[in-house]
């Protein structure tokens, strides 16, 4: 049997091994797009002027100079591990010269706080109706609500998106369309900053909400349904043990374990960012930046967001790992 | 029953909170006096860069370069306030010498910086100097090839001498969609390294000043200058709106629920289907035309570009063939659902392109005959824009023009004439053969074509790809459509495609002059296969004809009527050449609420610019509007 000590440095040393391998894919896939940041620029800078050919076998020599792409892809390679291990991306291409880090450090605060709500609302809300769902089996109310969640499940995520875009943005227009915040309005700590942030949250919040509800339903109903019949349970029945306290105590409690594992796989995927529901309710973050990197060919943007989210899984998993011994005897036993 | 009824009545509850604290787009401006317009650069990076000087850092549509900045000269895509040519910074046209290796420019009295500072031939100077010492600003490259010297001998001349002849070097300093902006002395020989100066907040030049930003680039909110009197554009009256929003409204069905919601007073562009969802429910909405096709025809002409470096594209018989193998009717129903403005000549069908060359060049077009081999045929069909019209009269009525003038002005005139029996003529003269219902290379090697097309960030040209290899393939070719999406700049530059959706004819659109795109059209520029080819030659054709057509036309002044004659010689050379097969104006669905504004731009009663709002030339737009 391996001491806990042992357990944490075997984890830790997955960990960098993972991440290690991670960001290297990262590097190998970026550098293999077709897209080069050198021409995505000449034609960003001439696509409606009027340009010279002479002029643009110059600006195509500044440019490569500027931003760093001379040398072959070893010194690239060994320059971005250098800078990774300084915490420095460099600057993006596409917006030269900010530096990466200022602009994942402008989106992911919007990207973290929408998901981070949205996916502990959607656990709690899932796992408290499926919980209750799986217990009390003859309830209608639960039984509807677990058909709601079932049915909006597996409808594709940019469908209720763009309903609810429809119904509470045109038919009934009383939420936002589009933005983090009302236009121009100054970022305060101040009630009319936050009612306008929460205001605009609320239908990309929503949107997530109702998809991902289902996932967490219907593993915490058959999870718990799975328990109920577990002899513990019965015989807390037969001993007259309240119904509250056996489910709260006794079947919530065991069957919440896989499902605070997939919370915290949930909560290091938010460094990835929800792609279509910022794209599609206008929402400033991570996923808006990333897609714009790819497209303008910024290698130093794409690593840095995929780094940091790299990171962040790898992170959120190694917690967890090293959490489960203290919550789990049989994790440490093994 | 008690719970659910406390729940709906909690969740009603919420709804009307929410209803009542409901706000329109801004939260603290006065919708009356504020003008709401899309920027289609969308959410921008790196929001607070206003140094526009550097290449690719920050926005350019968002405002800055239509309200903050200002230049030389403007030429209108339309007809113009006052003609086509406008003398902004500058008091009047440039004065070249003899042999064009030295420019004058006169500079108008009395323009200041947004800051109070007057602006002066220092800030020319300055503003050129700095491009000739720094490399990689967006327009050290143009100066550096061109520039000797700068001078300026009073604060209201500037002289240029230049390396070498140059006729049209003032074309550097006039807005088709932009062009070299002037940069503020005062500001930045204190800023330093000119490359790493974000310009926040910009000092502006134009009638505007910038009020606020969303750091994180969703809106940009500018304020009109008290001094607005003091900037070239109040020659034309005092701009209507006091503050003008750039804003990203998000994907074509957003920016139609906002304007449907006046939300958005300018949409910059939607698809086909969102301007006739908006043209169907708003009363108040509408486009460059009153009625189909709407769009308003940028001076840009999408076509099929070969890339006539490859053996297969070399024969002029084979390019003209597959020119006679489309119909262009069913291209304009599936790219535009007929909402095109279709062009047989290499000039696209708008702003003085028509009046200069489609029309004068009609008879000339009916009268063109291409020798097949076998037969001699005349394959221009000068009613195809009338029969694209005959064909969406039964289902858009009177939306559709009957009036032959407006029908060549909004579909467009005619096109060549599907001919199956003349493109397998001109294939078999060029040594192809036609095995069972395939077609093959001399060679031997069946007859394939990969036809690129930019995929969802273009769906518009997407589908009239999708429609041309389809009509290909039905003849026996094995075309297929190759989606570049990201890529198709860096391929299109490379060289990287056998024919491609794309433009390689750009033109001003108000003056008749050719070289705005031509210029680069010389085989001096035409790069060797699997090297990048610079913009705007994608199809990489060299022609001793047409060379010698650009030298006549670099010897010849700007306004010369001369230019004109060796445009039209251009036009008759590409038809008989066909080194890319024109198809249409490249179509902007602008859409224009007129809730809170009026006073727009459009084609009937006031074409005095393009509407279409991330051109620069749009400034003159802001003196027209009037609060409704």
């Amino acid at each position: 049997m391996k001491t806990y000590p042992t357990y944490i440095l075997t984890r830790l040393g997955q960990f960098v091994l993972v991440v290690f391998i991670g960001i290297n894919i990262a590097f190998i896939v970026t550098h293999s797009t077709p897209i080069d940041p050198v021409e995505q620029s000449i034609a960003a800078a001439t696509q409606y002027g009027s340009t010279s050919p002479e002029a643009i076998a110059l600006m195509r020599q500044s440019l490569k100079e500027l931003y760093g792409l001379q040398g072959g892809l070893a010194d690239q390679y060994f320059a971005f591990w250098r800078r990774i291990l300084l915490g420095d991306f460099g600057p993006s291409l596409s917006a030269f010269p900010t530096p990466v880090s200022v602009l994942v450090g402008r989106a992911l605060p919007w990207t973290a706080g929408l998901l981070l709500s949205s996916t502990l609302l959607t656990w709690v809300l899932g796992n408290l109706l499926g919980g209750l769902a799986g217990y009390y089996r003859q309830s209608r109310a639960l039984r509807f609500a677990g058909i709601l969640a079932m049915a909006f499940h597996p409808i594709p995520y940019y469908v209720v998106a763009f309903v609810l875009l429809i119904v509470f943005g045109y038919l009934w227009p009383i939420l936002p369309l589009s933005g983090g915040y009302g236009m121009n309005m100054t970022r305060a700590l101040s009630w009319g900053f936050i009612g306008s942030v929460a205001l605009h949250s609320i239908l990309p919040v929503l949107s997530l909400a109702l998809v991902g509800l289902g996932g967490w339903f219907m593993g915490m109903r058959s999870l718990v349904s799975n328990i109920v019949t577990e002899d513990y349970v019965a015989y807390a029945e037969l001993g007259g043990v309240k119904r509250s306290r056996i489910l709260a105590s006794y079947v919530m409690r065991n069957a919440l374990v896989p499902q605070v594992t997939g919370l915290a796989m949930s909560l290091g995927a938010i460094f990835n960012g929800a792609i279509i529901t910022e794209q599609v309710f206008g929402y400033p973050g991570v996923g808006t930046l990333l897609v714009s990197a790819v497209y303008a060919g910024d290698y130093s943007l794409v690593l840095g967001i995929t780094t940091v989210s790299i990171v962040a899984v790898s992170l959120a998993v190694l917690l967890i790992d090293l959490c489960y011994p203290l919550i789990d005897p049989r994790v440490r036993a093994r | 029953m008690r719970t659910w009824r406390a729940m709906a009545l909690s969740l009603l509850a919420i709804c009307l909170v929410v209803e009542a604290r409901a706000q329109g787009p801004i939260s603290n401006l006065p919708r009356k006096e504020t003008l709401i317009v899309e920027n289609p650069e969308g959410t921008i990076k790196n929001a607070g860069w206003f140094n526009i000087w550097a290449i690719n850092a920050g926005g350019q549509s968002t405002g800055l370069h239509q309200l903050g900045m200002d230049t030389f000269w403007y030429i209108d895509p339309q007809k113009g306030l006052d003609g086509v040519w406008d003398n902004s910074l500058a008091a009047e046209k440039p004065i070249y010498n003899a042999d064009f290796t030295e420019m004058t420019v006169k500079l108008r009295k009395g323009i200041f910086w947004s800051d109070g500072v007057e602006f002066t031939a220092d800030d020319v100077v300055y503003t050129i100097e700095t491009h000739m010492k720094a490399n990689g600003l967006r327009w050290s490259a143009p100066v550096q090839v061109n520039v000797a010297q700068v001078l300026s001998p009073d604060p209201q001349t500037v002289v240029f001498k230049l390396k070498k002849p140059n006729s049209r070097f003032h074309a550097l300093f006039t807005v088709r969609w932009n062009a070299m902006w002037m940069m503020p002395k005062h500001v930045f020989e204190k800023a330093g390294d000119p490359l790493k100066f974000a310009f926040d907040p910009p000092v502006t030049l134009g009638p505007y000043t910038l009020n606020s930003y969303d750091p994180n680039g969703k809106w940009f909110i500018w304020q009109k200058r008290p001094d607005w009197q003091r900037t070239s554009v109040a020659r034309f009256g005092e701009p209507g709106p006091k503050y003008v929003a750039y804003i990203d409204p998000g994907p074509p069905d957003k920016r139609v629920i906002a304007q449907l919601n006046h939300e958005l007073d300018i949409i910059h562009d939607t698809s086909p289907e969102g301007m006739f969802t908006i043209a169907k429910q708003s009363q108040s909405s509408h486009g460059w035309f009153k009625g189909f096709p709407y769009a308003h025809p940028d001076p840009t002409l999408p076509a099929v570009v070969f890339n006539d470096e490859l053996d297969v594209f070399k024969n002029r018989d084979v390019r003209w063939a597959l020119a006679l193998l489309i119909d262009i009717k069913a291209v304009s129903m599936a790219s535009y659902r007929g909402a095109a403005t279709i062009s047989a000549i290499g000039v696209p069908p708008t702003g003085a392109g028509p009046e200069n060359y489609h029309s004068p060049l009609e008879s000339w077009l009916q009268s063109f005959e291409l020798d097949t081999g076998k037969q001699k045929i005349r394959p221009y069909d000068p009613t195809i824009g009338k029969q694209i019209a005959d064909m969406l009269r039964p289902s858009l009525k009177d939306q559709i023009p009957s009036d032959p003038a407006t029908i060549a002005k909004s579909f467009g005139r005619g096109w060549w004439k599907p001919n199956p029996q003349a493109a397998t003529e001109l294939l078999e003269r060029a040594g192809f053969s036609k095995k069972g219902d395939k077609w093959f290379l001399p060679d031997g090697k069946p007859f394939a074509i990969k036809l690129t097309v930019e995929g969802e960030g273009r769906p518009v040209m997407t589908r009239a790809g999708s429609m041309i290899a389809q009509q290909w393939r039905q003849f026996g070719i094995d075309a297929t459509t190759t989606v570049a999406q990201g890529s198709m700049f860096d391929r299109r530059a490379a060289g990287d495609f056998e024919a491609m959706i794309t433009w390689s004819v750009e033109t001003w659109g108000g003056h008749p002059d050719l070289s705005f795109f031509l210029d680069s059209w010389h085989s001096q520029f035409v790069a060797a296969p699997g090297k990048p080819q610079p913009p705007r030659n994608w199809q990489r054709w060299s022609n001793p004809e047409l060379d010698k057509l650009i030298e006549q036309i670099r010897q010849t002044a700007f306004d010369d009527p001369k230019g004109l004659e060796l445009g039209r010689e251009y036009v008759k050379l590409v038809v008989r050449e066909m080194p890319t097969i024109p198809l249409m104006s490249y179509n902007v669905f602008t859409v224009m609420d007129d809730t809170y504004w009026t006073g727009y731009p459009n084609a009937e009663t006031a074409p005095y610019t393009d509407p279409v709002p991330n051109w620069a030339n749009t400034k003159y737009m802001m003196v027209r509007l009037k609060p409704r």
